[in-house]
């Protein structure tokens, strides 16, 4: 009987919280951003450079002040190109230019919260995205290329910021930056890892 | 309700459109980093016990049902390419009356019809490959040994074989073995331009073939 107490009184703070968010700004809201990712762990050593051709975009709806749900999208290229190297296998040679690729494509359902109220200049905010990824492996050996595509469980919790343009302004500026782990195998890499760097728009709809 | 299908539709068409913003490799490639040089050998084979050798006097042309002998001047130059190559490490060049230790045989590969997946040597059963009768075995077939990499191919490739005719039963009856094989694949194998760098590429990542070893 007391935990139903808790959860009607939790509920009824919601609800209040969610008729002052309502009185501030809509409740659905919208992302777009540009992101750069590093690579780290095996998926360094198959692909050590920093990705630069990324973004990610989400639809967020605001519970109350603090928290919100929602889904997000978004992709990342990681590419190397090597020098000409002699790769050995078993009982043989490969001599080879290698284009190593590796094209992330997650969908994921978000949780977030907000470290301050909705008329802060700056808020801060953390949320975690659980889902999966389309994984799109592309090993070119000089003009050949050994692929595989196949989804795998992805989770990324993420820090950031929300910078209203102006108090109660339905339009923010974003950054943040998260970590993408995916147990993802494929020849050299055991798992899939990623500091990931984003910028850009959250703008509410009404 | 409306807004989030909009947004879905969005986001999903943005997904296709923006994940096709990603380096294309294929544009990435000048001709000579197009290709690949692969070479196999036989684990069992010490190649320091074979002392001599023989080389074919034209090449396979091999394609899909077709067959032809050839000696053009790329064709002489790869073969007289591949012969410095064996000399440099040792081994004698001799007729193939002299009963050599080694079979050189060379081919050049137009496969023009796709293949998902081949067996290794799988050319030395084609029409216009030497059969082993060239070689003093009538009615041999030739062994290649199950480790050997390949690759899904729809190409014009080279294709140079090391044949042991020092033990020509040693993987059963009527079988010569092919202890070695290099691979040459990618745009300009066929250019007379580029046969040094390329059988040199083979030869400098096969150092265990050699008659010091």
């Amino acid at each position: 009987m007391k935990s139903i107490k808790i959860l009607i009184l939790c509920i009824l703070a919601g609800l209040g919280a969610h008729t002052a968010s309502a009185q501030s700004r809509s409740p659905l809201s919208v992302n777009f951003n540009y992101s750069g990712a590093q690579p780290l762990g095996s998926l360094s050593d198959y692909a050590s450079k920093a990705s630069f051709r990324g973004w990610k975009a989400g639809i967020n709806y605001g519970i109350n002040d603090r928290w919100s749900v929602g889904l997000g999208f978004g992709f990342n290229d990681f590419y190397e190109k090597t020098d000409r190297m002699v790769y050995p296998d078993k009982n043989s040679d490969i001599s080879a230019v290698q284009q190593r690729t590796l094209q992330v494509l997650p969908i994921q359902a978000v949780a977030s919260y907000n470290f301050a109220k909705a008329d802060a200049k700056v808020i801060p905010y953390g949320s975690l995205g659980i889902g999966t990824a389309n994984m799109n492996y592309e090993k070119y050996w000089g003009e050949f290329v050994e692929k595989e595509n196949k989804w795998a469980f992805l989770v990324s919790p993420e820090l950031g910021i929300n910078v209203p343009f102006g108090k109660y302004s339905p339009v923010m500026f974003n950054a943040s930056v998260q970590y993408n782990y995916a147990p993802y195998t494929m020849n050299e890499i055991s798992s899939f890892n990623s500091l990931q760097g984003n910028i850009g728009i959250k703008f509410h709809i009404h | 309700m409306k807004r989030v299908i909009m947004f879905m539709s969005v986001a999903a068409m943005a997904t296709v459109l923006l994940g096709s913003c990603r380096k294309q490799p294929l544009d990435n490639l000048t001709e000579e980093e197009s290709r690949i040089y692969v070479t196999n050998y036989d684990d069992k084979a010490a190649f320091n016990s074979y002392a001599t050798f023989s080389i074919v006097d034209s090449v396979a042309v091999i394609s899909n049902g077709a067959s032809a002998r050839e000696l053009t001047s790329y064709d002489q130059q790869l073969i007289a390419s591949i012969k410095s190559s064996l000399e440099a490490r040792g081994y004698v060049a001799v007729a193939k009356e002299a009963k050599p230790d080694l079979a050189v045989n060379v081919s050049r590969i137009d496969n023009t019809s796709y293949s998902a997946a081949y067996n290794p040597g799988y050319w030395s059963s084609w029409p216009g490959y030497w059969d082993t009768g060239y070689w003093g075995y009538p009615g041999y077939g030739y062994y290649w040994p199950s480790s050997y990499t390949v690759f899904r191919t729809r190409e014009r490739s080279v294709s140079i074989d090391l044949l042991d005719l020092k033990n020509p039963s040693k993987e059963g009856n009527n079988q010569l073995t092919a202890v070695w094989n290099a691979v040459l694949r990618g745009s300009g194998v066929w250019s007379s331009n580029n046969i040094g760098s390329m059988v040199k590429a083979v030869f400098d990542q096969s150092t265990y073939l050699t008659t010091n070893k």
